[in-house]
């Protein structure tokens, strides 16, 4: 088996990962033309509080499960009390008002958590390695992968089949039109807060495994995040998967060419995008 | 009368210079207020000027340190030299990453400016041998100011050096008020009301969104230059994220309203960022509690509000606004 063969595998769960991490941001994106720019430091309060779960007698399992419950609960509380004010006020000012949460999450954590880094152990099931020809690989990763898709699946399944789906892909044409039919849209755009981000709250959990926890790998998430919304297309699900899965490829593969670069690559990948593409690979218009 | 008023602000920024070697007894820290002055008035001439809001400031700031190390360690190149050189780097830099991130407009453009920032500073992290990776580029010089072997301005000491970035800061402050005043200043402004009409009167948006951001680099990375000789390193947390947030939180907390809210807002950064950390080294907390207060309450920063202030403090002439007469008599 080849070793590009090998880093296609990884990057495919490097790429659903990033997937997972950057979903709700495009799709609340697309609903409110809103970015949260607190979405990386959810994704790092994800990785902490799965620290501190599988830490305790929960174990891992439970973690997977609590975490995006508590990271939506702190998302929930977010929308209600700070970022229903600002909606009808210019973009710079959600940018601004976000940044703020960012830096109290990232702050918060390093006082609860201090500022070193925390390692996390995958669960015992899934601790050791399958050869596949003449390379071993994590089992963990597999299970990524394979936990990632499923996650795809349900939330594809989420907004293409059912009523919610269609009322939010109606929102992200206007979202007025669909209050005018009589929905609530404050509750759905709620909702979808606390959905989105608690998702990036599990992508969180998922990497932490892999990747630890510490205090600043907000701010990378949310630069990776961008550059996957970015080179997708922003507000759709296809686009976060596409743009994830691309990123995540380009990533991995980089890591054997040019170890050091492999980071930089990523960007670069984005600045070509841009260049020939401007509205994103799955972008509309 | 008419000259004070005309050049109010520049007195303003000379009484800066002047008020701070007073209050502070450290020069290092006066200096350092002046130099984030800089780089908020360039992101300042975006944000308040074009309505841009760039998260890629630390690009220019980084190149800016960046140039003026090298330059100042393997070429042994005149003090001004050195700043002109960061000066044409973070021009050069920035005509590229605005030709890049102008393509698109609104959030887009914040987050195009924010994955340029995350890949020059991967570029920076990568070419270890250049930029001394994770340690900075260590032992930069800091030569006097001289013209043929005769020394101008002492740089020695803190205070001497001081010195000598007031007076950049003072001519580098006059010309960018120059800049706001002009016509150019005035169709950024017409651009970031309304692009759309901009566009239809026939102004090229997109020149002049990319004149803006050249000169914004340019300043930036300046303040860049200033920085890496104040401390002697280019340090690889000057071309990281977080430069660029805390040019931006600095430059909003200031207010975008004129370019004096930026030295306002550089001031109380660095000034309270110096006292609350030795206080509490969380202090970030407490500045982001601050960001979340101006999105909510004060979206005109500092100077908006002292401007508020100010206007409530002056005797009530009569009203002259009709509606307000009318709801006076109707209570």
């Amino acid at each position: 088996m080849s070793i590009y063969l090998l880093q296609i595998i990884n990057g495919i769960g490097i790429g659903m990962l990033y997937f997972l991490m950057s979903v709700g941001l495009s799709i609340i994106f697309g609903l409110l033309g809103f970015v949260n720019f607190a979405h990386g430091a959810f994704f790092m309060l994800g990785a902490y509080i799965c620290f501190e779960i599988s830490g305790s007698a929960l174990g891992f399992w439970w973690a997977l499960i609590l975490v995006p419950l508590i990271v939506g609960a702190f998302a929930w509380l977010t929308e209600k009390f700070l970022l229903r004010y600002i909606y009808q006020l210019p973009h710079g000012f959600h940018i601004l008002l976000t940044l703020g949460v960012a830096l109290v999450l990232q702050e918060a954590v390093i006082v609860w958590w201090g500022p070193i880094g925390k390692e996390i152990a995958p669960p015992a099931l899934l601790e050791g390695v399958v050869v596949l020809g003449s390379f071993v690989y994590p089992i963990y990763r597999l299970f990524v992968i394979a936990f990632t898709a499923l996650m795809a699946l349900l939330l594809w399944w989420l907004l293409d089949g059912t009523r919610l789906g269609s009322i939010v892909r109606a929102g992200s044409e206007s979202t007025e039109m669909v209050s005018l039919l009589g929905i609530n849209i404050n509750r759905i755009i709620s909702l979808i807060f606390t959905l989105g981000t608690g998702i990036a709250g599990m992508a969180g959990a998922l990497a932490a495994p892999i990747r630890g926890a510490e205090p600043f790998m907000g701010v990378e998430a949310l630069g990776i995040a961008f550059v996957v919304v970015v080179t997708g297309g922003m507000g759709s699900f296809g686009g976060a998967l596409g743009g994830g899965l691309l990123i995540g490829i380009v990533q991995s593969l980089m890591s054997t060419i040019w170890p050091e670069g492999a980071h930089l690559m990523i960007y670069v990948a984005m600045a070509a995008v841009m260049l020939l593409r401007p509205s994103g690979l799955f972008g509309r218009g | 009368m008419n000259l004070l008023t005309h050049y109010r602000y520049t007195l303003l920024a000379i009484a800066t210079v002047l008020l701070l070697p007073v209050m502070l007894s450290s020069g290092s820290l006066a200096t350092e207020v002046l130099i984030f002055a800089l780089a908020s008035l360039g992101c300042n001439l975006l944000l308040g000027y074009t309505g841009l809001m760039s998260f890629g400031q630390g690009i220019f700031l980084g190149l800016g340190s960046y140039t003026a190390g090298l330059s100042l360690l393997h070429m042994r190149v005149p003090l001004l030299v050195a700043l002109l050189a960061a000066m044409v780097v973070g021009a050069v830099a920035a005509a590229a990453v605005g030709w890049l991130s102008i393509r698109r407009r609104g959030i887009y453009f914040a987050l195009l400016t924010l994955a340029l920032g995350q890949m020059f500073y991967f570029l920076a992290y990568t070419l270890k041998d250049i930029t001394g990776g994770d340690n900075g580029l260590l032992n930069i010089p800091r030569p006097q100011l001289s013209v043929f072997n005769t020394t101008l301005l002492p740089t020695a000491t803190q205070w001497q050096y001081y010195g000598f970035v007031a007076l950049v800061f003072v001519v580098a402050f006059t010309l960018i008020q120059r800049v706001a005043d002009s016509v150019l200043g005035r169709t950024l402004l017409a651009i970031r009301d309304n692009e759309t009409r901009a566009a239809a009167i026939g102004y090229n948006v997109k020149l002049f969104k990319l004149i803006a951001f050249t000169i914004s680099g340019a300043i930036t990375g300046l303040a860049g230059a200033l920085y890496a000789i104040l401390i002697g390193v280019a340090p690889l947390s000057s071309i990281e994220y977080q430069a660029s947030e805390s040019i931006l939180i600095m430059t909003v907390i200031g207010g975008t309203g004129n370019l004096f809210a930026s030295v306002l807002g550089a001031g109380l950064y660095v000034l309270a960022g110096d006292w609350l950390s030795t206080l509490w080294p969380r202090w970030l907390m407490l500045l982001g509690i601050l960001l979340i207060v101006v999105s909510l309450y004060m979206q005109k920063g500092l100077w908006g509000l002292g401007a508020q202030l100010i206007d409530r403090l002056k005797p009530r002439r009569a009203p002259r606004d009709p509606s307000a007469v009318k709801r006076k008599q109707n209570p």
